[in-house]
């Protein structure tokens, strides 16, 4: 167990350094860290537009959040490794080749992205808080109990996740039964008793009130369907041979109005095909953002009311410029390398299909805007969605090419992002909140997102690819 | 090959080897012409082709040129730098320094130039996940802009004998029929030049005659083939000239031909040539 254990450990640091390159990637989590120090010094600014309670409230959303980002690759994480590192093969994968049961190895996967991603992400978050909290007044066991909490908000992401994936496994009947039942269950509380759930997370109110019953409600809640996925884990995912009718060369053509006709058909025929147009959809889109509303809505003191729209619209821009992300998960560079393509072809022709699919979060923002009664700032946020939408999709593929997926954990990356973009966020989050109508000049971000997007084909034209 | 071979007449480029896809949506038409010059006219050239990793130097110093109508085969033990040969000539990487032409053209400048007029097999088979045998043949054909591609595809698929596999997603192809996809797309476009790396690896002894009978025919046609491969029985067998790379260093070029007038066989040269550079 625990030599699997610590070879997984390895396996999974020596990926990450390997591809990010081994300061970049250490300097990683001293990030995460000084990031912490520094917006601790602001909790005192904050407290004076948000309770106490609303900046507790976003700190578990999001380690919630990023458990379950990091337990969704558990849902692909099989054909990732198939497309992405090709003849390579990671232990998780090797139940076949040495005499270890499939459950055994998912345990063991389970264990090392919990204390890997602890130590990546949850620690050096909770050490830089606990570092500066004496300066600006918290009390000394405010970090321990936020390090408990915060990560049990992590594992239940993770764990939830982890169980959905499992069930996806299994059949994919499961995995959409359980999702619509957890969003009968959410909107019948939330529209039928008027009752926020949010309000209700087990790490979150253990936060406010720490006592040994809650600790054991949020135990419970993560180890319940950890060892349900466990029971259900299966290695097998239905490898038989599909069988597809041709339909490249009919796509091509209707797709003639495209810049690159048979590299958007493939586009098409990859998402439908691998399952992500429904699964990743879900996973990367539908559920954080159903989250992110979910806990929006509850930050009614601080966000002003009908305002929220316009920071749903945001936050819906940036996600949804990962849809870029899920276009290239497919393979790598090499799968064109024998062609008379150079990245920049395949870079624009990803940037149109990632056009196309902007359908999606434009249906779902006018869908949101509309039931939740905020129509009235509904075009205002269709712009701020659009504007940001593309300006972050244009940063994406400036700093990372062709390889967002595993470029992002470079910490000279996510500076670089994190110094574009967020100015762009604090003008547009003060537009905002001045009119909600001043808002809609987010749409000006579409001009230098368009001369990014030019520098960013040209400056991976002249890049070797990077080699996964 | 059979009677109605993909591979294109001899000496002649067809229209779709030429052009991009770029070029050829917009209308520009380049004049390329594979009947062109006399044999023994270099077609691949690399001069002090070197290529670093960080610190290690996976390619050191590298010069050679490859005549028309050659089968060159560059021959070395695993991580002797052939597959990084490969991607500078084909310009997939670029060089630290040194310089290659490749009919005519600076792959480290022109890449898609040059992947435009050449077929090339990389050393993994890389198929698109979720595109199908034929879909994928279909889309080089596309992209390529080669006429009749649905004839073309057809016609490879029953020389390699994968028919069946045809609508089977690439993902779910075995290593060797995805092998056979790979050589297919590589001369779908009947290209004057072509690079290939280890090509024969996984396929079984038949399949592995059939291929080496095409590949001589392909070369007796006036075309040109350079191999990467380790498989020294097949090199001694079908090369015209070979050169040996160990460890990124270059220890020989020369005619085949020359070795076995010797009274040696390719494999006892290719042992003493990198056993003596290893103890050096």
């Amino acid at each position: 167990m625990l030599e699997l254990f610590r070879a997984m450990m390895k396996e999974e640091y020596r990926l990450h350094s390997t591809l990010f390159g081994s300061l970049s990637f250490t300097l990683f989590p001293v990030m995460i860290c000084a990031i912490a120090f520094m917006g601790t010094f602001l909790i005192p600014l904050l407290r004076i537009a948000a309770p106490s309670q609303d900046i507790g409230l976003s700190v578990h959303a999001m380690f919630l959040l990023m458990g379950i980002m990091v337990g969704a690759f558990g849902l692909l994480g099989k054909e990732v490794m198939n497309r992405r590192f090709g003849q390579a093969s990671l232990l998780s994968y090797s139940a076949r080749t040495l005499p270890l049961g499939d459950r055994f190895i998912f345990l063991n996967f389970v264990c090392k992205d919990t204390l890997y991603y602890f130590l990546l992400w949850v620690f050096p978050f909770c050490l830089g808080f606990a570092i500066a909290s004496p300066f600006v007044g918290i009390p000394v066991a405010t970090p321990f109990l936020l390090l408990l909490t915060t990560t049990l908000a992590f594992l239940t992401g993770l764990a939830w996740v982890f169980f959905l994936s499992s069930a996806y496994s299994r059949s994919k009947k499961i995995l959409i039964g359980t999702f619509l039942a957890l969003i009968a269950i959410w909107a019948l509380v939330f529209f039928g008793i008027g009752v926020n759930l949010g309000l209700y997370f087990p790490p979150l109110m253990l936060f406010h009130a720490f006592s040994l019953p809650l600790l054991a409600a949020c135990l419970i809640l993560i180890a319940v369907p950890f060892t349900i996925a466990i029971f259900l884990f299966t290695n097998e995912f239905g490898e038989s041979e599909k069988h597809y009718v041709s339909r490249i060369s009919p796509l091509t053509k209707r797709l003639s109005m495209f810049p690159y006709p048979p590299l958007a058909a493939k586009d098409l025929l990859d998402i439908f095909r691998s399952g992500a147009a429904i699964g990743q959809t879900i996973f990367s889109f539908l559920l954080p953002l159903g989250i992110i509303w979910f806990f929006l809505s509850v930050l009614g003191t601080t966000v002003p009311q009908g305002d929220n729209l316009l920071f749903f619209a945001m936050t819906t821009g940036i996600i949804s410029s990962t849809m870029y992300t899920w276009l290239t998960e497919f393979d790598t560079y090499g799968a064109y390398a024998c062609l008379p393509l150079g990245v920049p072809d395949v870079i624009s022709s990803k940037v149109t299909s990632f056009s196309v699919m902007q359908v999606i979060p434009a249906v779902f923002l006018a869908c949101v805007g509309v039931l939740s009664g905020s129509a009235g700032t509904l075009i205002p946020a269709l712009a701020v969605w659009c504007g940001i939408a593309f300006y972050t999709l244009a940063v994406t593929v400036y700093l990372t090419g062709l390889s967002p997926s595993v470029l992002v954990y470079s910490a000279k990356t996510l500076i670089s992002y994190g110094l574009l973009v967020g100015p762009v966020l604090l003008i547009v989050t003060a537009l905002a909140m001045a009119n909600p109508w001043y808002a809609a000049a987010a749409l000006l971000l579409l001009a230098p997102a368009w001369w990014i997007l030019r520098a960013g084909k040209q400056r991976w034209a002249t890049r070797d690819q990077p080699v996964f | 090959m059979p009677e109605e071979s993909p591979t294109g007449k001899h000496g002649t480029v067809p229209e779709s080897a030429c052009l991009t896809y770029k070029s050829r949506k917009a209308g520009i038409s380049l004049s390329v012409s594979g009947a062109g010059p006399p044999a023994m006219t270099a077609v691949l050239e690399a001069q002090g082709l070197s290529r670093s990793f960080g610190k290690v130097e996976a390619v050191r110093s590298v010069s050679f040129s490859v005549d028309e109508g050659a089968l060159f085969g560059l021959l070395g033990p695993n991580g002797s730098g052939k597959t990084t040969m490969i991607k500078m000539l084909t310009g997939q990487i670029r060089p630290t320094s040194g310089s290659s032409r490749v009919l005519g053209l600076d792959p480290a400048a022109d890449p898609i130039g040059v992947r435009g007029r050449i077929g090339i097999i990389p050393e993994q088979e890389t198929p698109p996940s979720f595109l199908t045998a034929e879909e994928y043949l279909h889309f080089v054909g596309e992209v390529r802009q080669i006429s009749g591609i649905e004839a073309k595809a057809e016609r490879w698929f029953q020389f390699l004998e994968f028919e069946e596999k045809r609508d089977v997603l690439c993902k779910d192809l075995s290593r060797g029929t995805r092998q056979k996809l790979m050589l297919a797309q590589a001369f779908l476009h009947d290209p004057v030049l072509a690079l290939i790396d280890e090509p024969l690896i996984n396929f079984d002894p038949i399949m592995q005659q059939k291929v080496k009978d095409f590949l001589a025919g392909y070369v007796k046609k006036g075309n040109t083939l350079f191999l990467c491969t380790h498989i020294l029985e097949i090199a001694e067998e079908i090369c015209s000239d070979v050169a040996i790379l160990n460890r990124g260093d270059l220890l020989h070029v020369g005619k085949t031909a020359e070795i076995l007038r010797d009274g040696k066989h390719l494999p006892a040269f290719f042992l003493e040539k990198v056993g003596r550079a290893s103890h050096a």
